[in-house]
């Protein structure tokens, strides 16, 4: 027991970059996690972080603190102290927490150290169903109105958004099964429980290729290389441009009011260490597009998927204040 | 029919359970009425109607029964006797300050006093024990498995930091 | 096949494999015993920690790792009553009871056997029927679901001790505690009086560690002056007889526990409850009544939730469809380690899977070696001056649970709900129920609400397909063939058809 524990510890301290400086980082940075260990934004987390380490000099002590679409990790890490020892590491929720009536904050309380990748979201179906594109699909539900069962995944989340466009553009009805994430869900589909689901691409990705289920389309611009067979929703509907590139994306961010050379540190560390090949084969092999950005790029990003995001699900009905309240601008 | 008398303090304790049940009842209620089957609040409110219906009968059942004897006292020396109704002031206690002060302190702090207080033996020997068991969950949690427990007012990661510098110094 | 053998015994003929399955599965044993340390826990840390790893050597600690820590969670269970990991609650009800008679070296003993055999059995299923079972389990629909759960709520009856009424009022509080919070489906707050904390909801082991640890210690206070029982070592591996004699059950509950962990969205802890429940009704004369440390109540849920190990890794490997939350993480660190979990698996890269299957094979056996030789130590920490052990229980309760979720709220959850579960214990609530409620609260609440959406909100319809499909079927006659057999009716008709003494099978009216 005794010696485990000690080559345990030995191992832990070996792990730890033994590198030293005057200035920051002194201490462990506390990297905070807002969504539960396994999931896409834990494992883009984990695996970046000792890359950034290296750069960094310094430990990154990463911790889950799971909960309220990503509302406790969001609101600890505001309430921490701006130093730039904790850092978040969450998805796209916090750009709709003010529509949704979850939090009185978003990414403007926060300086985006790296937004590293955006996820892309195709629709699939159940390997049986009736239609084989975007097109047929939309066709078939709006001749067969409440009949077609698709899975959601909660007001907000990637499916309901996706969903929210083509009801703007393409009326029909739909009935929608919850599920607490695209994982639960997309097993459903493949036990015939629900017969289409709009899901992140890399999440599909295996079942598709093995035939278990079958893409109808990309919901993007152009075809997906892991995909290419797949065709863009805006092929038939031209109409979808002005929404597109949508998709969820996750990054790390640090409090705002961070001292500018602790976040000038940071980012130049986040940017490195995602450039590693392993990062980024990995990024690409679950079909996330690697963004990289920081700084006023990342602002802009942030600032256009809230604007389009939220006044998506208000028009849609499912937000429970209007954008304007806060003033997000009409895309 | 059950013929035992009550415990002390029973009869109030089941009648609580009963009013938060109620009071749950109506909290589920508010989730979304009896707008459908399948709303958010059918389960919670499914749920809380049962606690209510049971402890209803809990507390019929309980009138049936003789009286406790022995009033406030014989609660104060059967259910909760001063040794237990100090460790729950203590747990207590240990709960409000460990965010603040970080449990370093206040886990010494608690085991110290709560062991000094049931052995009523020398307060050294007690201070001993509480420093190796933190020691050792310290050492095991913090350090092993990276829970950063709170810190509160020791700067603990500057401390580690310098010991880690400090061997890397070394090397 | 001569490959598939060679894959298989990879691990146990490369040193470095082999010694990495040694520590993992030690390490879990010690992990799965600590309450607040959880396998999912340490597996996660695991990811960073093994960036740079050859996957086979990460495939193996994980492995290791998960066998053990779910084995490990008796431990506590057993010489504290703080279950060490959800599923070794069911362990707690009859473990407790035979460490309190002096007997923990037998209880452990026992449980190590029996955790042997069921992780034995559940990677047997795994490596001869995986694509089977994986098959089977997609069919589940959200109804089915729901009749697993209802099906688990009716060990409310086995738990509620001396009154029914109580019984039920504690498995309804657990089922509503269990809905505290941002409700995951659509994000609706439920009784969280708009305070941010309570939107995560209530965490499952903070109530579990209040309830179970701190309570007890509370209630030990009562006997401080009592000498600690001193725990008889003589007999810890247990005879050949004990061990042939609850074979039966032992395999049975396997079974279940298999298939239970297969399914995606059920795990070891459902699993383990549902064993206990079916030991209950199905063992007509215990030495020992239920409770009172039967040694069928150990059997059972130890059986089952090693079993479900292996039972949780046959939809990841043949259908990247984790079956429980250890194994939602590991898919996730084999894709960081460059694999592709998903059906495909199997046939672009089949030596994983004949890896994986061997790898285990070997946890489970370090798992006994590892199990079966720390005993002596371990039993001793109940010798401990109990002045001195309780409040090192209550300082380890509080960093365990601080410990899930890095919450300083859990920690007054758990501490809150200690004292409330010492008030119902004093009272005659039994805890059991709490937990098992809070355990199927999301099984029941999730998909009661998609099987009646599904159904366009008709209960007319969810009866219909229940008749029309043979598995939801079945589920329902179960559940009232479970239900009919506790009434007087069915015990009268037993008597006149068998003719036989209906007194085993009664329950005390009384008690009702």
């Amino acid at each position: 027991m005794k010696r485990t524990l000690l080559a345990l510890s030995l191992a832990a301290l070996t792990s730890v970059s033994t590198f030293a400086v005057a200035a920051y980082p002194e201490k462990d940075i506390n990297g905070i996690i807002a969504w539960g260990a396994g999931g896409s934004t834990d494992t883009v987390a984990r695996s970046v972080a000792p890359h950034v380490e290296k750069i960094l000099g310094g430990t990154i002590v990463l911790s889950n603190k799971t909960g309220g679409v990503g509302v406790i990790a969001t609101k600890f890490v505001d309430s921490q102290a701006a130093d730039g020892y904790t850092l978040l590491m969450n998805a796209e929720n916090p750009q709709l927490y003010k529509v949704m009536g979850l939090a009185d904050m978003d990414y403007s309380n926060f300086t985006p150290i790296n937004v590293l990748a955006r996820g892309v979201p195709v629709i699939v179906a159940r390997k049986d169903a009736p239609y084989n594109t975007i097109k047929e699909f939309i066709d078939y539900a709006q001749a067969h109105p409440k009949e077609v069962k698709t899975g959601s995944t909660g007001p907000g989340g990637l499916t309901s958004v996706v969903l929210a466009m083509i009801n703007t553009e393409n009326k029909m009805e739909l009935t929608a099964i919850p599920y607490d994430g695209d994982g639960p869900a997309l097993t459903a589909l493949q036990g015939g429980a629900i017969d289409v689901m709009p899901a992140v691409l890399g999440a599909t990705l295996e079942h598709v290729k093995a035939g278990r289920m079958k893409v109808l389309g990309v919901v993007d611009k152009e075809a997906h290389a892991l995909l290419p067979d797949a065709k863009p929703i805006t092929a038939d509907y031209p109409v979808y441009e002005k929404y597109l590139p949508w998709g969820p994306f996750f990054g790390v961010f640090a409090k705002k009011d961070t001292p500018e050379d602790v976040t000038a540190k940071l980012v130049d560390a986040y940017n490195q260490g995602s450039q590693d090949e392993a990062f980024k084969k990995l990024l690409a092999d679950r079909g996330f597009i690697q963004l990289n950005i920081a700084g006023k790029e990342a602002d802009d990003f942030l600032k256009r998927w809230q604007s389009v995001t939220s006044w998506l699900v208000f028009d849609a009905g499912i937000a429970k204040k209007s954008p304007e309240e806060f003033g997000i601008p009409k895309p | 029919m059950d013929a035992t008398p009550r415990k002390p303090g029973e009869t109030g304790f089941n009648i609580l359970l009963l009013l938060g049940s109620i009071f749950l009842f109506y909290q589920a209620y508010k989730i979304a009425g009896f707008s459908a089957l399948s709303s958010p609040g059918a389960i919670p409110m499914a749920a809380s109607a049962i606690m209510v219906i049971t402890t209803c009968i809990i507390v019929v059942k309980e009138f049936a029964r003789p009286k406790a004897e022995g009033g406030a006292k014989a609660f104060f020396t059967q259910i909760l006797p001063f040794t237990i109704a100090v460790m729950c002031g203590l747990i207590i206690l240990f709960a409000v300050v460990l965010q603040q002060l970080g449990f370093v302190l206040t886990g010494l702090a608690f085991l110290w006093v709560s062991i000094w207080f049931l052995q009523k033996r020398s307060p050294l020997s007690a201070a001993l024990i509480a420093l190796l068991c933190v020691f050792v969950i310290y050492v095991l949690f913090r350090l092993i498995f990276q829970v950063i427990l709170p810190e509160g007012i020791i700067p603990e990661r500057d401390i580690i930091a310098s010991v880690k510098n400090f061997f890397a110094g070394a090397k | 096949m001569p490959e598939t053998l060679q894959y298989f015994l990879m691990t146990w003929t490369q040193p470095q494999l082999l010694f990495l399955t040694a520590i993992g599965t030690f390490a879990g044993i010690y992990i799965g015993a600590i309450p607040g340390l959880s396998v999912t826990m340490a597996v996660s840390i695991l990811i960073s920690f093994t960036f740079s790893w050859e996957v086979n050597n990460a495939l193996a600690l994980m492995a290791g790792i998960y066998m053990g820590g779910v084995y490990g969670g008796s431990r506590t269970a057993i010489l504290l009553n703080i279950p060490g990991a959800p599923s070794a609650i069911a362990t707690a009800l009859d473990g407790y009871p035979l460490a309190k008679k002096g007997l923990a070296g037998e209880a452990i003993g026992l449980s190590t056997t029996i955790s042997t055999l069921g992780g034995f059995f559940g990677i047997l299923i795994l490596a001869i029927a995986a694509p089977f079972v994986s098959e089977f389990a997609l069919r589940f629909q959200p109804r089915d679901y729901l009749l697993l759960a209802v099906m688990g709520l009716l060990l409310v009856g086995s738990l509620s001790g001396g009154s029914m009424a109580k019984g039920v009022f504690a498995g309804a509080l657990g089922i509503l505690l269990g809905s505290v919070g941002l409700d995951p489906l659509t994000a609706e707050e439920r009784f969280t009086f708009g305070y941010t904390d309570l939107m995560t909801g209530i965490s499952a082991i903070a109530i579990m560690i209040g309830m179970f640890g701190v309570s007890e210690a509370l209630d030990q206070m009562h006997y401080l002056s009592m000498p600690a029982i001193k725990q008889r070592l003589t007999r810890i591996v247990p005879s050949w007889q004990d061990v042939k004699k609850h074979l039966p059950l032992g395999l049975r509950c396997s079974a279940l526990g298999t298939f239970i962990g297969a399914l995606p969205g059920t795990g070891g802890d459902i699993a383990a409850l549902m064993a206990y429940d079916h030991a209950k009704r199905s063992t007509k004369n215990p030495e020992v009544p239920f409770g009172e440390g039967a040694k069928e109540g150990i059997v059972a849920p130890e059986a089952a939730n090693n079993a479900a190990v292996g039972g949780a890794y046959i939809p990841m490997l043949t259908l990247g469809i984790p079956g429980d939350a250890v194994t939602a993480v590991i898919v996730g660190a084999m894709f960081v380690h460059g694999l592709n979990p998903g059906p495909l698996l199997m046939i672009e890269r089949p030596e994983i899977f004949w890896f994986t299957v061997g790898t285990l094979t070997l946890a489970t056996i370090f798992m006994f070696i590892f199990g079966m030789t720390g005993i002596k130590i371990f039993t001793k920490i109940v010798e401990w001056p109990k002045t001195v052990l309780l409040p090192v229980i209550l300082l380890l309760s509080i960093v365990g649970c601080y410990a899930i979720n890095n919450s300083v709220t859990d920690v007054w959850w758990m501490l809150g709900f200690g004292i409330i579960g010492y008030f119902m214990k004093t009272y005659g609530y039994q805890l059991g129920p709490v937990i098992l409620g809070l355990i199927l609260s999301r099984l029941i609440d999730d998909n009661w609400r998609r099987a009646i959406i599904s159904e366009q909100e008709s209960v007319v319809g969810l009866f219909t397909g229940i008749f029309m499909s043979p598995l939801s079927l079945f589920l329902f006659l179960t559940i009232v063939f479970l239900l009919f057999s506790q009434t007087k009716l069915w015990v009268k008709l037993k008597t006149r058809v068998l003719g036989r003494s209906a007194k085993d099978v009664t329950i005390d009216p009384t008690q009702v």
